[in-house]
């Protein structure tokens, strides 16, 4: 029935059709996805960059206390080359006691700052004039370019340095065309006859390899998992079309110049042929050789397999190949070749910094920017953080402690390594953190003792505990007289507490100055006991930790155990006179593009009376005039007047030394990491470690300004009572107002007439 | 209305003056308020920047002069001045009280760290406060 037969085929022929018609509209789909996933990656940021985290900027001006060999050290830091003649940006040159340099350019929060040519005159180890050399005038103030001290990654932990395609030699695009896809500027995005060579092995039971153009490659990183099937090998190829339609050829070599991977630093993964550039041969990409070109497009083929470092033959052979494919193509001429053939590899040893140098800051300041952004951002939106480190103090704050701890483990005669420290030093008056030390070996990136190490704090707390006392000015003075005769408290429920002091020994009644110069135990922990323990540790939240610290009678004696960050801010408040500023790491934020997102301002909260705080720094500036850290003086002149505290915990767990100078605090830790006895005292172990880094950063004095209710008077120590200048013994104390002893010792000030007869009769014999 | 010819507008402020209870100031020369070329740099920018209503700006040159000479109470008191004009009262008041602590003896200073304070209290609502605080910088 051919009606019949005409109505199968017809209906036949519609059935293809709507199936032609599927797999077209299917196509079209995978197609549309496809190219909407293309562009979404292009359109977009094509990279995450890390954060970049920069040391503090040195600022000049004349009386700034800086010997020349320090700036050079800056210098060094920020990456400035020496010159006969400084006329570029970030370079200088050495006269005697004068250094002309030519700054480099940077965003900072207050604006960009463009290069300036100075001269710097030094004299008596500091900066005596300022010279402007383009308009030949003074200058009084000259910000250098911070360094950069490290960044926040990726998850991937990518790093890279973006670079456009102009900036990038024209030799590194011809060694990846010779050797990656000849026919690059030719194609559009893939190359049938790679294809064809693909194909062939595919089919003779190889794997699936080979013939990807640079599209393809660039598709395959940005797109798709390194998965190896035909169905991936497809839409590779399919994507590589289309990323070919939208984007022009340069678009798409300087997205794979920026994207490749060339090494393994540690836990960075170095991708980019700009960071490839300073991590092998430190230098920007424009100043790549014809055979250092060849030798990073080389190792494309396999960056660890090939890495000049570990495997330099292998790798001086595939750069020569690289180099003679380049002769093949024309790139390069006979003479060139051979010149190049002949050179080094002409890598450095070490790779420059990349992982910052000082992990244990980074760290902080990580910490402090997560409270602000989220970790996302931070690992990917390229913002500038500028912080706080001074390198200078971080510097002398490492090999202060690691130097110190081998002496001690030496002098001790302690295997290598036993002992373990942490530093903080901040600025006294605006809480900066300068340096954070996190233990001995300051590169490595572990344990951070600085911020996660809590060990009780001992004597630390005593500071705390005397500003309680002194706070009552009706009872307490620093002339009061303390009981340091045996103590039994008995608890419910736990064994009786005999607080003893360092040497075994009761002191009867001492003055209250006294007990804390010499760090008495005993009459600290009656005197504890006196005013309350709450009270103390409400102070210790007042003074700047605000975590819940569980209350113990014997948290009198320093029992709780905090960070020496944390300790650093409760000292810091006392060298602020009462004022509680955190303590900060960051300055400002600015985006990628420099322009400022978030400044972090000084904050000042007046918490306790400077009134009785300024008795406390009195005595703690005993503490190391005349007790536990007399000692200090082998480190520093005395007329430096540091206020600090020892502190040395049960069987010598713990050494710690917490002060500051006019400009600076410091917070010295030494143990063990396994809490074993270190066998040291406070001023043993931890004040030589401060002392040793203080001694280096020339520190200027601390003249304490008294609060107006702080009177002076004359004590007899061994009563407490009212003395005179010409009195045996007397010393002359500060008094809150109203609150110095009345009653006079035996020798001391008479009532008006027997003080004029005295007087009468001293003038007639002298 | 006749204008005031000039030559009496000192006469008139010294009535003014004579008028009211406190004796008159004795004329205060404005000590310079550092010898460090750099900082008062610093200040005379931070000034610029605070007249043309840029009160962070003005925050941060006063924070740079700060860590040249942080124990000058000048540099603490401007800081407590730009904060002031930001409505950021409880900082104008620890910032002015900042300032005292470090002024020694500096009357003029710490009389005007007080009427800081006073302004502060004042506008957050602290009345009493206020007028303790103007008490204060009356007395000095």
């Amino acid at each position: 029935m051919p009606k019949r037969r005409s109505s199968i085929k017809r209906s036949l022929l519609i059935v293809l059709f709507f199936f032609a018609l599927g797999v077209l509209f299917v196509a079209a789909a995978f197609t549309l996805h496809l190219d909407a996933a293309v562009r979404e990656r292009f359109e977009g940021k094509r990279f995450a960059l890390p954060a970049k985290v920069y040391a503090r900027p040195l600022e000049l001006y004349p009386g700034l206390q800086l010997r020349p060999s320090e700036l050079v050290a800056e210098l060094a830091l920020l990456g400035y080359r020496a010159t006969s003649q400084p006329r570029d940006p970030a370079t200088y040159r050495w006269g005697e006691q004068t250094l002309e340099l030519v700054t480099r350019p940077f965003v900072f929060g207050d604006g960009p700052q463009a290069a300036i040519s100075v001269r710097v005159e030094f004299h008596a180890g500091k900066v005596e004039k300022l010279l402007d050399l383009e308009k030949d005038q003074p200058l009084y103030l000259v910000r250098l370019d911070p360094a950069l001290i490290g960044g926040i990654y990726p998850g991937d932990n990518e790093d890279r340095i973006l670079v456009r395609l102009e900036e990038v030699p024209q030799k590194v695009v011809d060694a990846l065309i010779a050797v990656e896809d000849r026919r690059f500027y030719s194609h559009r995005g893939i190359d049938p006859r790679g294809i064809a060579r693909a194909l062939v092995t595919t089919a003779r039971g190889g794997a699936v390899q080979g013939g990807s153009t640079v599209t393809q490659q660039l598709v395959k990183n940005f797109y798709l998992t390194s998965e190896r099937t035909l169905r991936r090998k497809f839409t590779e190829m399919v994507m590589a079309i289309l990323l070919e339609v939208r984007y022009s050829k340069e678009e798409i070599l300087e997205t794979y110049l920026n994207e490749v991977y060339l090494a393994q630093d540690g836990n960075r993964a170095i991708h980019g042929i700009g960071l490839a550039s300073s991590y092998f041969f430190d230098k920007p990409v424009g100043h790549l050789t014809v055979q250092e070109a060849a030798l990073l497009v080389g190792m494309l083929k396999g960056p660890s397999y090939y890495s000049p470092r570990r495997h330099p033959q292998r790798a001086l052979e595939r750069r020569n190949l690289v180099l003679a494919q380049m002769a093949g193509e024309g790139y390069i001429g006979a003479e060139e070749l051979r010149a190049a053939r002949a050179a080094p590899l002409g890598v450095l040893e070490r790779p420059p910094r990349g992982t910052s140098p000082h992990p244990a800051f980074l760290s902080l300041v990580h910490r402090q920017l997560r409270r602000d952004y989220r970790d996302q951002d931070l690992r990917s939106e390229g913002l500038q953080i500028l912080t706080t480190l001074d390198p200078r103090v971080q510097r002398a704050a490492e090999s202060a402690l690691s130097r110190r701890l081998a002496q001690l483990e030496n002098g001790r005669g302690m295997k290598s390594g036993t002992l373990q420290g942490a530093l903080v030093v901040t600025s006294t008056q605006s809480a900066e953190v300068q340096a954070v030390v996190g233990g001995r070996d300051a590169r490595v990136e572990g344990f951070n003792r600085a911020l996660d190490a809590r060990r009780p704090i001992g004597s630390l707390i005593k500071p705390v505990l005397y500003l309680t006392a002194l706070q009552q000015a009706h009872s307490y003075t620093l002339a009061t007289l303390l009981d340091d005769s045996p103590l039994v408290l008995k608890q419910a429920g736990s064994a009786d507490w005999e607080p003893q002091n360092y040497d075994k020994a009761f002191h009867g009644q001492v003055p209250l100055r006294v007990a804390l110069m010499n760090s008495y135990n005993v009459s600290a922990a009656r005197l504890g006991l006196d005013v309350g323990i709450p009270r103390i540790m409400a102070n210790v939240r007042l003074l700047g930790v605000e975590r819940h610290l569980p209350e113990h009678p014997s948290s009198v004696l320093g029992v709780n155990a905090l960070s020496p960050l944390e300790v650093a801010q409760i000292y810091q408040t006392i060298a602020g006179g009462g004022f509680r500023m955190p303590l900060r790491t960051i300055r400002e934020v600015l985006t990628a593009d420099g322009e400022p997102l978030q400044r972090y301002p000084l904050h000042v909260e007046q918490v306790v009376d400077p009134a009785p705080l300024h008795l406390v720094t009195v005595a703690m500036q005993d503490v190391v005039r005349q007790g536990t850290g007399r000692g200090l003086s082998a480190y520093l002149p005395p007329g430096v007047e540091v206020a600090a505290k020892t502190g040395t915990t049960n069987d010598f767990r713990d050494s710690w030394f917490a002060g500051f100078t006019g400009d600076r605090l410091a917070v010295a830790w030494v143990g063990r990491d396994d809490n074993q006895p270190a066998g040291l005292t406070g001023s043993s172990g931890a004040m030589t470690v401060w002392g040793e880094m203080m001694a280096s950063l020339h520190p200027e004095p601390l003249i304490l300004v008294p609060p107006d209710n702080i009177e002076y008077a004359w004590i007899d120590p061994a009563s407490g009572l009212l003395s005179a200048d010409w009195c045996r013994d007397a010393v002359q104390l500060p008094f809150i107002k109203g609150s110095a002893p009345t009653e006079p010792a035996p020798c001391g000030p008479r009532p008006p007439a027997g003080r004029s007869i005295r007087n009468w009769f001293k003038r007639i014999f002298e | 209305m006749k204008r005031v010819p000039f030559h009496l507008i000192p006469l008139l402020a010294l009535l003014l003056f004579a008028g009211c209870a406190v004796p008159p100031a004795p004329e205060v020369r404005k000590p310079e308020p550092s010898a460090n070329t750099a900082v008062v740099s610093l200040l005379s920018e931070a000034h610029a920047h605070k007249s043309a209503g840029r009160h962070e700006p003005a925050g941060a040159s006063l924070e740079r002069a700060l860590r040249i000479e942080p124990r000058n109470p000048v540099l603490w008191q401007e800081l407590a001045l730009v904060r002031l004009e930001q409505g950021n009262y409880p900082q104008a008041e620890n910032l002015a009280a900042k300032s005292n602590a470090l002024a020694g003896d500096s009357r003029p200073l710490r009389a005007q760290n007080w009427r800081i304070i006073g302004e502060a209290r004042s506008r957050r609502g602290d009345h009493q406060g206020a007028q303790a605080a103007f008490e204060q910088a009356g007395s000095r």
